[in-house]
């Protein structure tokens, strides 16, 4: 590490331990549920997986093994330890394995998720049929949250237990191995899997598997074949082993074979056939399949990475032996992302089409980690459906992208209603035009930074002939570049029409991209007819004026040629450089004949791509400029609102049903009883005791002498008061079950809202409402002083389950940011120790480009907002509750420069401190990559949120979190001071971090090669890791001007209801070139319409019914007609009108859209079946047959 | 075109828009030139006739023999014929389930055995040779088939009078109808008290209550609450585990009719369950039966349009048709999924040999046409037809119905009863099985054995009591779905497992399928029984089911 970062940490470290000792202060005066802090400070992972687990002595142990060995190998290492005793506290054979299956679950997710805790339930000893013992790990929906490779070896790491211990292996019924294929098989239907096994894999991994996979059901719909079988207690799929068995065991089989190759006592040779993909292959009667053809076809059935890797080699493979004429190398297509459209999120590109984005290699500063650069003009282009943050889902090279807006890349290309064909590039300019926008010929750049080829194990894709792979091909041609670079009059990206010209023919190197059309997308046919239309032309005042006729109109929209229309002619400005492509001179004298084209070049791609007629009549090599187009469609739209409970909570008070819906804390207070007195309620709190003078309370503080409570824990049966064991289990010793210290007392809410604000000294009039809650769902029932809660409601910020204030914001990636665009000065910079920009010139400058550290993070307008409020709440409670001095006295959000935050992911329980630089007007929570990947994300349209330092100190209680599955995931069980690199979720690694891609990249992107191939050509985040420059120098390709460019909101926000949004999805995919709106009409049918109207008819005919007055529920309506009550009116759940409020839309736009028969007649049968039922037969207007 | 078969005689007269008489097709099946032959019938027949006859065909052939007799083409015929034979026609399926519900189904493990003797006879190819060399034997040994005698009536049928508007007051009218009419049933055997008199009698007073079930569950004690709900309100009555009542509760399901009888308890609270009575079919009951020998095919599930829709046992089902062995078989009823339908289930579209949904009808139409043309037909819709799933099903839409006008068929709602020739069928397509099948305990009902499923609903008297589970249900001013009446046979399908047994005197057959075993089916462990036809005596009400495929 350098000093420097050194520096950096220790800032941070010394405002942690400025916050620390205040919280500790107000912690002390035990008005809290515990007299400490929660959040527990981990100084590496070791810290964070001893604190997450509670398993004394995991730290030291993994520290000493870390540095021998990989984090996979000393999770095996450490189960001998759990064996031997040596670590964990454990007197039984199954805790002994429990502990280490969590462990090895909790070292492989960095000690950030929860799926150690909440994924795995227990480990237990059952009997095989003959007699003998077997192990069985019972695991839970949360394990999704530890990925394959985790869950896989969570396996491992049972069996080797198991034969250390030795227990037998499992030897499964024959019903048993059934279950499992066929309940994967739902599971993967109900909730889906990113790898489906087929059911013989299942069932191979069944048979074989040495211990049991068990769990909870995590769904309602049950199998149907293997039902109440004996030793599965549910009849339910059962998500966590279906994700073990799916997702680990099958799709993770390879990394696991290498641990069990090392270990003696395990043996799983059965993975052999798993890895070579042959189960379920050859079952279909065709033994002669097993044989040689048997390698193409696991390639095709298997995953998708497998499928286009194998076929990419494959088309290589016959393009160099073979004849060429072919036609070039082109990734497949995919339609894959398309699945599951939703109505209201349009289609931007179907798969590799023509016009649609085109795929351009760089990084910009605000770019990598899953994510994919577009030009901010294309986001107004496309009607502002895209705006930093929105998710979209991706053909290639992974499933989805953030988005991020990126000007250095090119714009996209429209028709103007008046005939003209304009590319743009300025956002503005996008804007004042785009009524006008008659056809939207093509969306512009789509950057993709080779990191995202090597993390998606994708072979390259034609790169896009761009200018600075150009740049590097006129150098090695022999141009002197850094002369042309200094030469002021020379713009190497954007040069004039005659220096283009001149470099291709003095330097012989391929014409300059800016000058490049898209000869890829013409036919040969078009490209002749093209060249006798412009030799054909005239030359007025230097543009060229071509007849206009049809053909030649769309080969000049294929070409992306910008040009304007009269009622005859077609007017091109820039004429020169497509005459020269097209073999016609300045005098447009075409200098060929149509039987000079060779037959290679009329045949290349079957005549569809002209790029080698071109070739052949060009003075200059013309590259192919944009061969790879990358489909996709809007995913979920970005995210940047406050984390508010549903109703919002001010305080975690309970005050059962006495709040009304609004969960009004003074109205449960003013609630008169039979007994004439106001706000006493039964409430279920917890029991705690005053250690010193014995009193009973619910309160953390002793009423009488002001001493912190304890919890008292009684059990209900026997009375026995019991004490917690080390875990904090608390078992009674008589009944031998769990007890809590929740219990029924009579609480005068009245009297304890009148004191809270008593206390801090405010009256009811500084809030509008203090929303309390119906009841806890913690396992004491602990409630929280309402104190805090009037502060909040007085604030205007509510409270998430745990106690904190939480916003929520889509993470995107920045590695390096300008000052000015979020909105501070140089100045700030300075005070937070940045001293240079990226060109180690001093920063002086609000523009100069400054390279981020690793924790530090850009709040949205919004999450500043939020937390302004945040630190006036936490300061009036240090003030007003603690009686301590405030601690952020911020007055204008600049204040906030240099505070702390939590970063927090869902479905992790380890919070990581960040420091607040700056903010943006993007929707979007930006931070540097390693920020993102401690938290365990990544940026493919991904959330999570902020917490305010002090707010999650001071006000975090483990308490309050709900006993029940997945409770403790989502809070902050731990914290990690500081990031190390090497500890992050490795997808991180796969950043580039360069300045510029080597010529070898774009080379071998045309041979759709590995990325492998030139992964030493070009560094990544993994290889710095773990040298002084693992936290600084992370380049980047692209600049962008502001990382905030394009619409703040995507349209999908702004826009009202369902159907406008449906509107304007069909109306864009109208517009686009690359879209067929056909295509998008039927599946917007297809999954959301049809979907909507069969739900809610199945819905409508076995309904609910439900008194208007007084809300009881009926499964039936009761025969009396009335409520039984109240004898009010009942009513149905399901009208008609929900039922059927789409089905008129849906069969219009199926018409409109001209969809397949299949799809009309599927909603003509449904709106048949909806009058069948809502109407009377008897009452139809009759037909004139019936009065003749 | 090949004519090898009758059923393809059949279908050829019907495009050319005639009937024809048994004799006259196996007539020509036996020509020399059966294409010719068929032609030169057509020619011959006089132009206001709609019937094909004997007379016109040999009228026929005689011109046709004349202008060109060949000797060793007509030496084939019979081979032609027997080839059709060899499908398997006739094999008569003993193996399947014959099983007894209560030891006084005797009658349906007889029924197999009764017929097995007939289906020998037309195995033997000697039958098969002289049927088709000599034509006057073959009349001799058929009784004709009289269009007059025959006697088709259809209740209960919905279509055209569905009322409902799906307002809350339809479905109230629903459940309050089927109360009414099953708890009369009920009123005989116990003495009702309304939910609301019993909650204000005096504890430990005895007391009887019919009413829906409400509510079933277990206590933390091991005993049952069953909630009853009457026009009055909802009472809870108390089955304690040790009465022997285990097995009935089993058998409750929710929405049912229900007779409860006992004591009330101290608290008058609750009432202490003695016995528990469900409608129930009588044991006294005894089935009407044809005055003649003739018989009835119960099949359903063709799904026409699958991938999996075995054309070839179709037609071997139908060639049997043409054979003078089925020649009493008279009646044809279907009982339900007709096509394969569209959008049944998501991606549907990739499994279907024809897409679209009025050609899976049209396709439809031209199997049933194989069928001998003076066979009545009776159809009620299935779940994978074009109809509303909700039940009471209507018969199809008049677009639809024009599709299928061959023969005549009668299409009804589902359910409905037939009354054929004195025997009352129930045709129900059976939706409702797979609940009844989830529910109950596996020796009580399984896919195995469907008509066990029957009998529980044979014994609820309505056939499909649960609301708000698997079964949809759509409001109409009366609840169709009620067994008002006791029939003789109670025919369903959708399950495609072929089972029958009697229930107290009543036969119960789930009619298997047409449909090979899809990817589907596979998945979820189901194998199909396809390719059979239930031949139902309608004298003796005894059954013989055949195997086509």
């Amino acid at each position: 590490m350098r000093p420097d970062d050194e520096r950096y940490f220790a800032r941070i470290e010394e405002r942690l331990d400025e916050a620390w000792d205040v919280a500790e202060t107000a912690k002390e005066q035990g008005r809290d549920p515990e007299p400490k802090i929660e959040i527990p400070v981990a100084r590496d992972m070791a810290d964070r997986v001893e604190n997450i687990l509670g398993i004394d002595g995991v730290a030291e142990r993994v520290r000493d093994l870390e540095g021998e060995m990989s984090r996979e190998e000393a999770a095996l290492e450490l189960v001998t330890d759990f064996v031997d005793g040596n670590v964990g506290d454990y007197d039984s054979r199954e805790g002994k394995i429990e502990g280490a299956v969590r462990t090895a679950v909790a070292l492989l997710t960095e000690g950030v998720v929860a799926a150690p805790i909440e994924g795995i339930d227990r480990v237990e000893l059952l009997e095989n049929d003959d007699g003998t013992e077997f192990v069985n790990v019972y695991y839970a929906g949360p394990i999704r949250s530890a990925g394959g490779t985790a869950q896989a070896l969570s396996v491992l790491v049972a069996d080797y237990a198991r034969s250390l211990l030795d227990v037998d292996e499992y030897k499964p019924r024959d019903v048993e191995v059934e279950r499992y294929a066929e309940e994967i098989a739902l599971y993967d239907k109900e909730t889906g899997l990113q790898y489906t096994p087929k059911d013989k894999e299942s069932k191979f991994i069944a048979k074989h598997i040495p211990v049991m996979l068990d769990g909870e059901a995590t769904s309602d719909e049950e199998v149907s074949g293997f039902r109440d079988l004996e030793r599965v207690d549910t009849n339910s799929a059962r998500g966590g082993m279906c994700l073990v068995a799916a997702e680990g065991i099958a799709l993770k089989a390879p990394k696991i074979q290498r641990y069990t190759r090392d270990l003696e006592e395990v043996d799983w040779p059965w993975l052999q056939d798993l890895i070579d993909g042959t189960i379920g292959k050859d079952g279909a009667g065709d033994g002669d399949a097993a044989g040689d053809g048997s390698d193409s076809e696991a390639d095709d059935e298997g995953s998708d990475d497998a499928e286009s890797d194998a076929e990419a080699n494959e088309a290589a493979g016959d393009g160099s032996t073979e004849d060429e004429a072919a036609g070039p190398l082109r990734a497949d297509s995919s339609q894959k992302f398309l699945r599951d459209l939703i109505a209201g999120r349009p289609v931007f590109t179907h798969p590799s089409e023509a016009g649609g984005f085109r795929l351009r290699y760089g990084r910009a500063r605000n770019h990598g980690f899953a994510t994919g650069g577009v030009h901010p003009a294309t986001m107004h282009i496309v009607d502002d459906f895209l705006a930093a943050g929105t998710q979209i889902k991706t053909e290639r090279p992974g499933k989805a992208h953030g988005v991020v807006p990126v000007d250095s890349i090119e714009g996209p290309t429209v028709r103007l209603a008046n005939g003209e064909v304009r590319r743009i590039d300025d956002p503005e300019e996008a804007k004042e035009i785009r009524n006008g926008i008659e056809k939207v010929l093509d969306l512009g750049e789509y950057l993709v930074n080779y990191g995202e080829f090597v993390e998606n194990n994708h072979p390259l894709a034609p790169a896009s002939y761009a200018p600075e792979w150009w740049v590097q091909e006129f150098e090695a041609a022999g141009a002197d570049v850094r002369a042309l670079r200094d030469d002021p009059h020379v713009d190497l990206e954007h040069p004039a029409v005659d220096e283009a010209l001149a470099w291709a023919r003095e330097y012989d190197c391929p014409l300059h991209p800016e000058y490049t059309y898209l000869w890829h997308d013409i036919s040969v046919d078009a490209f002749e007819a093209l060249a006798d239309a412009v030799a054909a032309g005239d030359v007025v005042e230097g543009v060229l004026a071509v007849e206009r006729t049809e053909p030649v109109r769309d080969a000049l929209e294929s070409l992306l040629i910008e040009h304007a229309a009269t009622p005859d002619a077609l007017r091109i400005p820039t004429w020169r450089p497509l005459a020269r492509s097209l073999g016609i001179d300045d005098g447009l004298r075409k200098g060929w004949h149509a039987d000079d084209l060779s037959a290679a070049a009329r045949g290349y791609a079957d005549g569809e791509n002209a790029v080698r007629a071109v070739n052949e009549v060009a003075p200059f090599e013309v590259r192919e400029r944009a061969p790879t187009r990358i489909g996709n469609r809007m995913g979920r739209p970005e995210k940047s609102e406050s984390r508010d409970l549903s109703p919002a909570v001010h305080t975690l008070f309970p005050i059962n049903e006495a709040g009304g819906p609004q969960r009004d804390v003074a109205e449960a207070a003013n609630v008169m009883d039979d007994t004439g007195h106001r706000g006493r309620h039964e409430l279920q709190v917890s029991d705690r005791v005053c250690p010193d003078c014995g009193e009973h309370t619910y309160a953390a503080l002793c009423p009488d002498c002001e001493t912190h409570t304890e919890p008292h824990y009684e059990c209900n049966d026997c009375g026995t008061v019991c004490e917690p064991d080390e875990a904090g289990r608390v078992e009674c010793p008589n009944c031998e079950w769990e007890v809590t210290a929740a219990s029924y007392q009579e609480v005068d809410v009245n009297d304890a809202y009148r004191s809270a604000l008593e206390t801090v000294g405010e009256r009811e009039s500084a809030f509008e409402i203090l929303k309390g809650v119906q009841g806890l769902t913690s396992r004491n029932k602990t409630p929280e002083p309402i104190e805090k809660g009037v502060l909040r409601a007085k604030n205007g910020v509510t409270s998430f389950k745990d106690g904190t204030v939480r916003y929520d914001m889509t993470d995107l990636p920045v590695t390096a940011v300008r000052p000015e665009e979020l909105d501070v000065t140089a100045d700030h910079f300075r005070e937070l120790g940045y001293e240079t920009d990226i060109d180690d010139e001093p920063l002086r400058h609000d523009d100069q480009v400054v390279e981020l550290r690793v924790q530090d993070i850009v709040l949205s307008d919004g999450a500043a907002e939020h937390m302004l409020k945040t630190a006036d709440f936490v300061d009036d409670l240090l003030e007003q509750f603690y009686g301590l001095d405030r601690f952020y006295e911020v007055n204008e959000r600049d204040d906030l420069v240099g505070e702390l935050v939590f970063g927090m992911a869902p479905h992790t329980s380890a919070a990581t401190v960040g420091r607040v630089i700056g903010f943006t007007s993007a929707a979007v929570g930006y931070a540097h990559p390693y920020f993102h990947a401690a938290k365990r994300r990544n940026c493919d349209g991904d959330e999570d949120c902020v917490m305010l330092l002090m707010d999650g100190l001071l006000n975090f209680s483990k308490e309050f979190l709900p006993d029940q599955r997945g409770g403790r995931m989502d809070a902050p069980l731990v914290m990690s001071s500081r990031i190390d690199p090497s500890e992050i979720d490795d997808e991180a690694h796969n950043v580039d971090i360069v300045r510029e891609y080597p010529l070898e990249l774009y080379e071998a992107s045309r041979e759709l090669a590995d990325p492998e191939e030139v992964e030493e050509l070009i560094q990544i985040g993994e290889d710095t890791l773990g040298t002084d420059d693992e936290y600084h120098g992370f380049d980047h390709t692209h600049d962008t001007t502001d990382i905030a460019m394009g619409p703040d909101l995507s349209a999908y926000k702004t826009l009202g209801d369902m159907m406008e949004k449906m509107d304007a999805q069909l109306e864009l995919a109208r517009k686009l070139r690359a879209v067929d709106e056909t295509d998008v009409a039927e599946r917007v049918i297809e999954y959301h319409f049809l979907p909507d109207i069969i739900g809610n008819l199945r819905a409508f005919s076995r309904q609910e019914t439900r008194c208007l007055d007084c809300g009881e529920k009926y499964r039936r309506m009761p025969l009396t007609g009335e409520c039984r009550e109240c004898g009010g009116r009942v009513n149905l759940t399901v009208h008609e009108g929900s039922v059927s409020k789409y089905v008129d839309t849906a069969i219009e736009v199926a018409e409109r859209f001209d969809c397949r028969p299949y799809t009309k007649q599927r909603l003509k049968v449904l709106d048949q079946s909806l009058e069948s039922i809502f109407e009377d037969d008897t009452n139809k207007q009759s037909g004139i047959a019936d009065f003749m | 075109m090949p004519l090898e078969s009758n059923a393809r005689i059949a279908k050829a007269l019907a495009e050319r828009g005639y009937n024809a008489e048994r004799e006259a097709i196996t007539l020509l099946a036996g020509a020399a030139d059966p294409a010719a032959a068929v032609a030169a019938a057509v020619d011959h027949a006089p132009d206001e006739a709609l019937r094909i006859t004997a007379d016109h065909v040999r009228e026929a052939t005689v011109d046709t023999e004349r202008s060109a007799a060949s000797p060793a083409e007509t030496g084939q015929s019979p081979v032609e014929t027997k080839g059709s034979t060899d499908h398997g026609v006739g094999g008569t399926e003993t193996a399947s389930a014959a099983a007894t519900a209560d030891g006084e189904t005797a009658a349906a493990a007889e029924s197999p055995d009764s017929t097995a003797p007939d289906a020998s006879a037309t195995a033997d190819p000697e039958t098969t040779d002289s049927l088709a060399a000599n034509p006057e034997r073959s009349r001799d040994s058929e009784p004709p088939r009289n269009p007059d005698l025959r006697d088709l009536e259809v209740g209960n049928d919905m279509t055209g009078h569905s009322t409902g508007t799906g307002e809350y007051s339809d479905f109230v009218t629903t459940f309050r109808d089927r109360y009414e009419r099953l708890s009369k049933i009920l009123r005989g055997r116990v003495n009702h008290r309304p939910a609301e008199a019993i909650a204000n009698m005096p504890g430990g007073s005895d007391a009887a209550m019919i009413g829906l079930v409400n509510d079933v569950r277990s206590t933390k004690s091991g005993h049952w609450l069953v909630e009853l709900e009457d026009t009055t309100g909802t009472f809870p009555a108390l089955v304690m585990k040790d009465k022997g009542l285990a097995d009935v509760v089993d058998e409750i399901l929710l929405d049912e009719c229900l007779a409860v009888e006992g004591t009330l308890a101290d608290d008058a609270g609750i009432l202490f369950a003695d016995s528990l009575h469900f409608p129930d079919v009588p044991r006294t009951h005894r089935p009407g039966g044809a005055d003649r020998h003739v018989q009835a095919a119960l099949i359903s599930d063709v799904h026409v349009g699958s991938d999996e829709f075995m054309a070839d046992a179709w037609h071997s089902f139908t060639d049997w048709l043409h054979t003078s062995e089925a020649n009493p078989v008279e009646y044809l009823l279907l009982a339900g999924d007709m096509v394969e339908g569209v959008g049944v289930y998501p991606d549907q579209d990739e499994e279907l040999e024809i897409v679209d949904i009025y050609e899976q009808y049209e396709a439809f139409a031209e199997l049933l046409k194989e069928v001998p043309a003076d066979t009545e037909i009776v159809m009620i819709p299935g779940n994978h037809d074009a109809v509303r799933l909700a039940e009471p099903q209507p018969g199809f839409n008049d677009e639809i119905r024009s599709i299928m006008d061959v023969h005549d068929a009668q299409i009804v709602s589902n359910p409905a009863t037939v009354s054929v020739e004195g025997v009352e069928v129930l045709m129900y397509h059976g939706v409702s099985l797979d609940e009844v099948i989830a529910e109950l305990p596996e020796e009580k009902a399984s896919y195995d054995e469907p008509h066990k499923a029957m009998y529980q609903l044979l014994k609820k008297r309505h056939v499909a009591p649960q609301f708000g589970g698997h079964t949809r249900v759509a409001p109409e001013e009366r609840d169709y779905l009620v067994m008002e009446d006791v029939p003789d046979v109670f025919h369903t399908g959708h399950v495609h497992k072929l089972g029958w047994g009697k229930y107290h005197n009543v036969l119960a057959v789930n009619s298997g399928c047409w449909q090979a075993q899809t990817d589907f089916q596979k998945s979820v462990n189901i194998d199909p029984d396809a390719g059979y036809a239930p031949i139902l005596d309608l004298d003796t009400l005894d059954m013989t089911v055949r195997k086509f495929s």
